[in-house]
């Protein structure tokens, strides 16, 4: 049970979100924009989240725009995972979506909401960063597009009062080989161990992480080790995996040097896939 | 007519229309609500607790905290309801707060401050035993205990079970190979889909009434009546349907919370309701266990002797994981034939969550420790694992290790179990075979056996009363928690009147005033004493019909059947009544009545069991043993660890099926809880003995689309004095399933892998050769 009392808004534009924000903001109801609500609903239950007020992104017309046909490919950020998978405009996205949660939890998670969540897995974020999407955001001050890799830093780096609205991401991009595991501590079920996004542009390997670290990542130096190709695949992927930044997670899905063992083989199994002499 | 077939449960429209109703869903104006202020450490000493302002806050009825309460617990009292000078786990109550709604509770509960001073914690059985370990019971001495149970004050020994059988000296002498393994897990959870739930009240006649989602109304009541000095008659417990039990609502716990909380509000109504998280820590758990066991054996695979220590992790308070560690020491060796066995079975005390009986009531642990025992004797001999089973196999004019001398009815067919699953899983064919260079696919088997340690009076009674249309009533103390034993009794009654089972409607709830006891809803019980009741009633029903009819007829009792709604002449069945006329007396054409209304009265107690002798374990602890032989295919990446469970087969003696879908249904149920104990679930431990994964996010049993096929099938060997013959089948689908999928997993990655769960890196750190455990 949600402990506190909190007022629900239903905003059916941009602006009136955003007005709204700013209002519920002064008035100290420290407000949460809401998006599937199921991170907010079970941490307020134990208590690590607290508001006064939400805001639902889901009458919002922008963040329900879901086109696939278009270049770039706009995806809303109140589209639910379950919409995306179903729909899948973007196959690596639909992987990496299809293995969040359950899919009683996925028919409520947005995208919007799994690239914004406190849970540090948000693997979504893995596709959108190695495909170089582009971001739309809406705030105080007014709507700006961005590349998620300069706004993405562990999180989505955002003002108060910003939210997402939309991701873009290129055809070309769609089209490209790609590669997408997720590894949990058991069954299909679950957080990650390890889960991998990787897709190949031009010869050059991009791939990013989730459950390695306390947060998803993307890391030049992790790919320029993967990327040389005057080294083995095997010292490659050493390289790559002794660059990844710290810390390692060492928790209850499992130890750090089980998820660098876990690493290294999908690291493997990702050069293999993307056509890499191993 | 209905015995043996495949009669849909009679609760099932309502379920799966999601009409039925549980505890939690009878909700009333004016309730009150609980909310549980639980302890965040697992051991420390309480300072202070500050409720002040807690009660001021609004809607806010009663705070309740542990002073002055009378300590409780089945076979040993020694857990105050809510704790009282110290917590001894994490999760443990430490006040009650009532509040008008759920919310102001919760609100409410967070402005209560406590202070503790924090003790050193005593994680596993194993510590809990070294010299010098915290103590978590100082007065383990002056708490008061039935007469079997035997603690040892000055230790964290709350029981220590002693089976001594032949000469262990002799055995191992007498032996060419010993072998020794050791095994172990934590303690988990039951993951009921209904958390637990009690409301109660008091009215103004001083009558209590509970309501509880519980497998033992009727021991709450006792219980109440003897910690609270309440009188019996005045205390009415209510049962509806229980949506999953396992073990885990045989205790009695959040109901004299409930009781507490009404007497602090003048008897208004309280619910206390536990959230997921106080359902997996708080309330009782699955046992844990540390366990030994040395197996003497002949060159040819003969077992001479086994000495076991069974360390059960009892958690903070005895309560009934005392009776779970006796019932593991009275099978201890599995169903096999042991001429010369030592066991000690201790219920240690932990600063962990307490423990209860789990599904399999202490045996899937035990068959865990044996049976993987086993396939290391069968290696170190380089004998065939199957083979040594099946030359072990336990037969009637063997005994037990209690030393029951076993019939052809008391146990069942141990060596047909064996050899059915063999033919079924292939088992001469391969054993393991490599498919390519990473995937192995391999087998493991393991046997198991169960009798029912339970309270050597425990009786069961059942009422049968007609309707105007000669259909029947059936009232019995068996609480329906999912297992489908209301519609077993329909079609045992509706088998003896010779009548269709729809004619035969079950009263699904309980109230302890006006439904005749049965024990507890345990221990796959319910059918053979439930069912031995509703045969004595539906007997005495009949005896009462053919009464009335024999006046109406003009004929002797002894010439008349009753059946197809007819109590007719044998010789010539077109002499007959109807049942119905007969049912609420006979009324003659002049008015003239006779009989009266029919009601079939019956009961069932067990007989002829013993406690077990303190010295040697000698005595009868149940009325038969029902036996399984199980397996589990898995196919197991060498490369990364992960695996699979391909098939997964149970062969159970079922003694006879009454009714083969709900039979499947129970045995496919166990053995997907047990592959879940055994390959995902379990509590993960901090240092200092919290439990880090309370959460069904962090906490996974087994989800849809990870189930492996299931085969089933079953045995018929007779349990003679039983209804139509049946043994008990609720649990068996699980003994084998951890101990199977350990030796199929072991077989296949080549290293003995002896704790629980298996999840991929412990496979990992095993063949590395790392301990593990440390997360």
């Amino acid at each position: 049970m949600v402990p506190f009392e909190f007022a629900y808004y239903r905003p059916q534009s941009i602006a009136e979100a955003v007005a709204m924000f700013i209002e519920l903001e002064q008035k100290g109801k420290r407000p949460l924009y809401y998006g599937g609500g199921t991170e907010i609903i079970t941490l307020s239950r134990l208590g690590l989240v607290s508001t006064a007020a939400v805001i639902d992104m889901k009458a919002i017309p922008e963040c329900r725009v879901l086109d696939a046909d278009s270049d770039p490919l706009v995806l809303g950020a109140a589209l639910s995972l379950t919409e995306l998978v179903e729909a899948n405009p973007f196959p690596l996205l639909t992987k990496a979506a299809k293995e969040v949660a359950d899919r009683t939890a996925r028919n409520q998670i947005t995208l919007g909401g799994n690239l914004c969540g406190q849970i540090f897995y948000r693997e979504t974020a893995l596709a959108l960063l190695v495909a170089e999407a582009d971001i739309v955001i809406a705030g105080p001050n007014g709507v700006r597009q961005s590349r998620i890799n300069d706004l993405f830093h562990q999180h989505l780096q955002l003002s108060r009062g910003e939210f997402v609205v939309q991701i873009k991401v290129r055809r070309f991009a769609v089209e490209l080989p790609h590669f997408h595991h997720k590894r949990r501590k058991q069954g299909e079920i679950g957080y990650p161990l390890v889960t991998i996004a990787a897709l190949k542009k031009d010869e050059t390997i991009h791939a990013a992480f989730s459950g390695v670290c306390p947060f998803p990542f993307r890391s030049a130096k992790v790919e320029a080790h993967l990327n040389d190709r005057r080294r083995p695949a095997t010292e490659r992927i050493q390289a790559a995996v002794n660059a990844f930044p710290r810390p390692i997670l060492h928790d209850i899905e499992g130890s750090a040097d089980y998820r660098l063992f876990v690493a290294a083989q999908l690291l493997e199994d990702a050069l293999r896939e993307l056509g890499e002499t191993i | 007519m209905a015995v043996g077939k495949s009669i849909i449960r009679k609760e099932a429209w309502d379920k799966v229309t999601g009409r039925a109703k549980y505890t939690n869903d009878f909700k009333e104006q004016g309730m009150l609500h609980a909310k549980l202020v639980t302890s965040p450490y697992a051991h420390a000493r309480i300072i202070s607790i500050e409720t002040h302002e807690a009660l001021a806050a609004p809607g806010v009825r009663a705070v309740l905290t542990g002073k002055g309460l009378p300590l409780t617990g089945e076979d040993m009292r020694d857990r105050p309801p809510i704790a009282a000078d110290k917590v001894r786990y994490y999760g443990e109550v430490v006040a009650v707060v009532v509040a008008d709604t759920l919310v102001q509770a919760e609100q409410a509960a967070r402005l209560i401050r406590i202070v503790y001073e924090p003790l050193p914690a005593v994680g596993s059985p194993r510590e809990a035993l070294k010299e010098g370990a915290p103590l978590l019971h100082e007065e383990l001495d002056r708490y008061e205990r039935n007469k079997t149970t035997y603690p040892e004050p000055g230790t964290n020994i709350a029981h220590r079970t002693k089976i001594r059988k032949g000469d262990i000296k002799q055995g191992f002498a007498e032996s060419d190979v010993i072998i020794e393994t050791s095994v172990s897990f934590a303690p988990s959870d039951h993951v009921a889909m209904e958390t637990r739930c009690a409301t109660a009240e008091i009215w103004p006649d001083g009558s209590i009434h509970i309501s509880a989602s519980s497998q033992s109304p009727f021991m709450i009541k006792r219980l109440i009546h003897t910690y609270f000095g309440e009188e019996a008659g005045k205390i009415v417990v209510h049962t509806p349907l229980v949506g999953g039990a396992y073990g885990g609502k045989a205790p009695v716990q959040l109901e004299l919370l409930a009781y507490l909380a009404t007497k602090a509000v003048g008897g208004r109504k309280v619910s206390v309701w536990n959230n997921r998280e106080c359902d997996m820590v708080t309330s009782p758990v699955h046992i844990g266990l540390e366990a030994t066991v040395k197996i003497g054996a002949t060159k040819d695979g003969v077992f001479k002797a086994m000495e076991i220590v069974f360390l059960f992790d009892g958690g903070a308070y005895s309560d009934k994981a005392i009776d779970v560690s006796r019932a593991a020491a009275v099978d201890c060796t599995g169903p096999y034939h042991v001429e010369h066995v030592w066991c000690d079975s201790l219920c240690v005390y932990t600063n962990r969550p307490y423990a209860t009986p789990f599904r399999s009531f202490g045996h899937c642990e035990q068959s865990f420790a044996v049976e993987r025992a086993i396939d290391e004797l069968a290696k170190v001999l380089q004998l065939d694992p199957w083979d040594v089973r099946r030359k072990n196999a336990i037969r009637p004019g063997h005994t037990t290790p209690t030393q029951v001398r076993l019939t052809k009815s008391n146990v069942g067919d141990m060596p047909a179990c064996l050899d059915r699953l063999r033919e079924l899983m292939r088992w001469d064919e391969w054993q393991r075979i490599e498919l390519d260079a990473y995937t192995v696919r391999a087998k493991g088997i393991s046997g198991g056996w169960k009798t029912s340690t339970i309270d050597t009076d425990s009786s069961s009674g059942v009422i049968l009363t007609f309707n105007s249309d000669g259909s029947v009533n059936v009232i019995s103390g068996v609480v329906e928690i999912g297992t489908g034993t209301k519609t077993v009794l329909a079609q045992i009654v509706a088998e003896r009147l010779k009548m269709n089972v729809d004619d035969v409607h079950v009263k699904m709830d309980i109230d302890t005033q006006t439904t005749p006891e049965h024990w507890k809803t345990v221990a796959s019980r319910g059918t053979f004493m439930a069912g031995r009741a509703a045969l004595a009633a539906a007997n005495d029903a009949i005896r009462q019909l053919k009464e009335i009819a024999a006046c109406v007829l003009r004929v002797t009792p002894d010439d008349l059947e009753v059946g197809f709604g007819r109590v007719f002449l044998r010789d010539d069945p077109a002499i007959f009544i109807p049942v119905k006329d007969i049912a609420y007396g006979y009324k003659f054409p002049n008015g003239n009545a006779i009989g009266g209304q029919v009601i079939g009265r019956g009961h069932y107690i067990l007989r002829r069991l013993t406690p077990l002798d303190p010295e040697t374990g000698a005595g009868k602890p149940g009325p038969e043993w029902g036996v399984c032989a199980e397996g589990v295919e898995v196919e197991f990446n060498r490369r990364d660890y992960t695996y699979r469970i391909v098939k997964a087969y149970a062969v159970i003696d079922a003694g006879k099926v009454l009714n083969p879908k709900a039979a499947l249904g129970q045995a496919m149920g166990a053995m997907s809880m047990g592959l879940s104990f055994a390959s995902r679930e379990g509590f993960l431990f901090d240092e200092a003995q919290r439990v880090l994964n309370p959460q069904l996010r962090t906490y996974r049993p087994i989800h849809f689309g990870e189930h492996p096929t299931y085969i089933v099938e079953f045995i018929e060997t007779p349990q003679i004095d039983a209804p139509y013959g049946a043994r008990g089948i609720g649990e068996h689908g699980l003994l084998g399933m951890p101990a199977a999928l350990a030796n199929a997993l072991s077989l296949a990655a080549g290293v003995p892998l002896n704790e629980l769960p298996l999840v991929p890196e412990l496979i990992w750190r095993k063949q590395k050769g790392d301990s593990y455990g440390s997360l």
